[in-house]
């Protein structure tokens, strides 16, 4: 059964007529920074700078969206809680998880390619025929990290 | 949160069992099966959840019959693998996960917040028939062989086995939507559909749990669904995204899952402390101590739940920094546990305590809550953990958690709403009888797992040495009389729908806001008159007398 | 509004909201929290891709080379476009132009198709040079540790777009359909939004496909 309702200020503000020139003015300023991406990324930046500005242009594109074709702008307190933390926790799993990589024993990390190549140290107490000293070869010191080829 | 007094008429005239209810109200297999009154929904998922219990719980006493001696007891290596796999999928993806919300949280939520019925009806309906499938999915799988991985389904081995993964994946993938859809719903229930003059700070903690909980659903459930439908893809089709030889990371694997998994458990426990709640400030007759900490401490718990996933990491390769910031981080959701434990039990003191069967749960429901969350920060200290790790005590600390913890709940809950359901009382000398059944066998159960895993007992082992021998059949003894304590309960309930005592609208004399509604509820939850909220929830400092429904003309309101 | 359009409207209102206003309200929230399901539900694959492109950055700069930047471009301005003419089909059906909101979501859909077509053709050439995911990569061009796995996130994550892709085109057709019929009117146009809005989120995770896969 209904109750009396009284509009919001929220509501009153959605209800007024937006302009639909302000659709066609984010459609323009998305295709504009869609080709300035595109050159940015030919333009080859180095020290990860490319994926910097990619990322940049691509949440600025994202809000555009967001806040004008989804009506964010306009109203929802509630709904903008919800976009924002949804992408504060997906940050979160990215960014720990990154960490994770970025922190471990770099042996460690896939593929794994050096693992087989690195000498641990101290004697050889494990091949058949070797004395309790090793041979000479087991005494070098072992190499701190191992060479970073993806990095 | 009662109409006002001048309306309130003699209690002659409320009936002690409401003749047309939302049971009786449309009659026929296909208004069940139609439905779309939250009731009913509830009362579908506690007949679906108590048979995914027992199939659950059939599997738990295999395992332990299988553990009363160190070599083969019953069963071969392989279907002991199987047996754990299925025990761990069944009880946490089909019970643990949805019962409370999905029965009591669809029942009372609505009627708690002065509601008709849940935001999406149409959608709450479908979330039982996603279930459904779900559950058949994962079944199938089940006949075929099974899963042979464990719950956790580690790559790996599980894009490798044999075994019939991939249904189960699926399975659990499609149970995740079902979720899903819950937890959206109760959400938008929550901030839309509250009663005038229904603020936040009034809302039950009942409400403010679940809706916690639909929150952790919501935002941790699709990481589960994606990370189980790329082991089943790599498991099907060999991409190899956690392939070490396709260049692939096991231990993404592992992040990913326990960023589900660890809020998983909250998913879980918060609805028991919402039961809790509600419980302890009926059962003592008194306001809840610390309304708002109780309250905020339900978003804390959510909120920080996402922050601890790499516990579960700490022996199996990620970097120590990170093993490091897990750690501490996993010590934060203590504070908001001890907030509710220190409140509810503030809320004990000085109050007029009934000691009935669901007091007896929540006695119970501490003691395990306390001491396995005790356990849970101490596995989350690094450096215990690595001794601990994959050993029973872990297994001991979780089954602390959720039979101790959440099961104990949730039979309180059982027993609390019993009457408001069905309109009839369980016995209650029998009610007190299996309690102490539950409680006892349950700590025969646990704690020699405790004392074996600290041993160095592995879990999901199949064979152990003999020093074992003795703990394991002491725990195996203990979960005979869990099971006992379960089949009673079922028992009486059961004979309670046709013989129990008449209820009558409030028994418990609660000021809940359910109570205000008669026993069973009517279709339409209040009848002619929408509920007006004056008082916090369980306000016994007021004089005015406990809350009855009162039929009279509708009261105006200030929006 | 109108009176007729409000009455026809009210058969809409569900028995235990209060009003339309109400219950759109609770729509629109709805829609959101399942679009942040979908949010998460990518997330993981984004955090994948985030992995594995730490790990391999070279071997994935190398191999995004392969991929042709013209064609994701061109899909990248078809579906910002097509999201323009959903923003706008809902704008026509909040103000009662039923006829013009279903040509645009038909029209919609149309860009949809094209971007599944202009896929198909990747895909074709993907297929074709040996640029496939996990045990099926085959491309000589490119033999280093994690080559194939930028080929699995590419297929796996470009594929899930796809999968919504398609869902949104079937849901917006019908819309547009129902639009022309007069099935709703600016009293009730909510179906039109909560589909808009799920459009939008596909156009919103093609914005972060685009330079992920085809740029850096």
């Amino acid at each position: 059964m209904a109750m009396a309702h009284v509009p919001s200020a929220e509501e009153e503000r959605a209800s007024r007529r937006i302009p639909t020139s302000r659709y066609y003015i984010v459609w323009i300023a998305l295709l504009a920074l869609t080709a300035i991406t595109i050159l940015v990324a030919r333009m080859h930046l180095g020290h990860g700078f490319g994926l910097v500005v990619a990322l940049l242009i691509a949440i600025t594109k994202g809000s555009l969206v967001a806040l004008f074709f989804m009506h964010l702008w306009d109203h929802g307190g509630a709904n903008r809680l919800v976009l924002v933390t949804s992408l504060f926790f997906l940050c979160l799993l990215l960014g720990i998880t990154l960490l994770d990589n970025a922190s471990r024993f770099p042996l460690t990390n896939p593929p794994n390619t050096e693992t087989l190549r690195w000498s641990p140290p101290g004697p050889d107490i494990l091949s058949p025929g070797v004395g309790a000293h090793g041979t000479s070869s087991r005494h070098e010191p072992p190499r701190e990290h191992a060479p970073q080829e993806q990095q | 949160m009662s109409p006002s007094p001048a309306t309130i008429p003699p209690s002659t005239e409320v009936p002690l069992f409401n003749e047309r209810n939302y049971l009786n109200d449309k009659a026929g297999v296909w208004s069940w099966l139609t439905t779309v009154d939250h009731k009913r929904i509830g009362v579908m998922y506690l007949v679906l959840t108590t048979i995914a219990f027992a199939l659950g719980g059939l599997f738990a006493m295999l395992i332990r019959i299988e553990l009363l001696t160190p070599g083969p007891t019953i069963m071969s290596a392989a279907t002991y693998n199987r047996m754990f796999t299925l025990h761990g999928v069944i009880m946490i993806f089909l019970f643990m996960i949805p019962a409370i919300p999905n029965i009591f949280g669809n029942f009372f939520l609505p009627i708690m917040i002065g509601a008709r019925d849940v935001a999406f009806p149409r959608l709450n309906l479908a979330s039982v028939y996603i279930y459904l499938l779900g559950a058949g999915v994962a079944l199938y799988g089940m006949i075929h062989g099974g899963a042979d991985t464990g719950w956790t389904f580690y790559v790996p081995y599980s894009t490798t086995t044999a075994t019939k993964v991939v249904p189960i994946l699926l399975g659990a993938f499609i149970l995740g939507m079902s979720s899903i859809v819950t937890g959206i719903n109760f959400i938008a229930t929550v901030h839309t559909l509250r009663a005038p003059g229904l603020g936040w700070m009034k809302l039950p903690l009942f409400v403010w749990s679940i809706y916690a909980t639909a929150i952790i659903q919501v935002l941790a459930t699709p990481v589960l669904g994606i990370t189980l439908l790329l082991v089943a893809v790599e498991a099907g089709l060999g991409f190899g995204i956690f392939d070490p030889a396709r260049g692939g990371d096991p231990i993404l694997f592992q992040h990913l899952f326990w960023f589900y998994s660890h809020p998983a458990v909250y998913i879980m426990i918060l609805p028991a402390m919402a039961v809790i709640s509600e419980v302890v400030c009926t059962f003592a007759r008194k306001n809840m101590f610390g309304y708002k900490a109780v309250a905020f401490s339900s978003l804390g718990i959510a909120f920080v739940g996402f922050f601890t996933w790499g516990h579960h990491l700490f022996t199996s390769g990620q970097s120590t920094l990170d093993a490091g910031v897990f750690g501490v981080l996993s010590m934060f959701v203590g504070i908001f546990t001890a907030i509710k434990v220190f409140n509810w039990t503030a809320t004990l003191y000085k109050g007029s305590v009934a000691f009935r069967t669901p007091f007896a749960y929540f006695c119970g429901f501490l003691f395990f809550l306390v001491f396995g969350g005790m356990t849970g920060i101490a596995l989350a200290t690094v450096s215990l953990d690595v001794h601990w790790q994959d050993t029973y005590f872990v297994v001991a600390h979780f089954h602390f958690i959720m039979v101790g913890g959440t099961i104990m709940a949730y039979l309180a809950a059982l027993h609390y709403w019993w009457p408001k359901m069905f309109g009839r009382t369980y016995p209650e000398g029998w009610g007190l009888v299996s309690a102490v059944l539950i409680i006892l066998g349950f700590n025969a159960t646990f704690i020699p797992q405790f004392l074996l895993g600290n041993m160095g007992m592995p879990r999901r082992y199949y064979s152990y040495p003999p020093e074992f021998w003795p703990l394991n059949v002491a725990s195996t003894a203990g979960s005979t009389l869990l099971a006992f304590g379960f089949g009673i309960i079922l028992i009486y309930l059961l004979i309670s729908l046709k013989h129990g005592a008449l209820a009558g609208p409030n028994p418990w004399h609660s000021r809940g806001f359910e109570w205000i509604t008669l026993s069973p509820p009517p279709a339409d939850n209040f009848g002619p008159v929408n509920p007006v909220y004056i008082h916090q929830p369980h306000d016994y400092q007021h004089p005015e007398p406990g809350p009855v429904p009162a039929p009279g003309p509708e009261v105006p309101h200030a929006s | 509004m109108r009176a007729e359009a409000r009455v026809a409207a009210e058969a809409h209102l569900a028995h235990h909201f209060p009003n339309l206003e109400q219950q759109a309200h609770a729509a629109r929230l709805g829609m959101w929290l399942f679009l942040a399901t979908e949010i998460l539900l990518f997330g993981g694959l984004f955090v994948a891709y985030g992995v594995y492109r730490f790990l391999y950055a070279d071997t994935f700069k190398a191999a995004s080379t392969l991929i042709e930047t013209h064609w994701g471009a061109l899909n990248t301005v078809v579906l910002i476009s097509s999201s323009l003419t959903v923003a706008l089909a809902h704008h026509e059906a909040e103000h009662g132009s039923m006829k013009k909101a279903g040509l645009l979501l038909l029209v919609s859909v149309a860009a949809g198709a094209v971007f599944l077509g202009v896929k198909s053709i990747e895909y074709g050439h993907h297929f074709h040079e040996g640029h496939l995911p996990g045990r099926f990569y085959t491309y000589a061009g490119l033999q280093a540790p994690g080559a194939s796995m930028f080929w699995t996130l590419y297929f796996l994550m470009t594929g899930l777009h796809g999968l919504h892709v398609i869902i949104g085109m079937g849901v917006l057709g019908l819309f547009g359909v129902l639009c022309l019929r007069g099935k709703f009117n600016e009293g009730y146009s909510t179906p039109v939004e909560l589909g808009g809005l799920y459009w939008h989120l596909v156009d919103l995770i093609w914005i972060f496909l685009f330079p992920l896969f085809y740029l850096i």
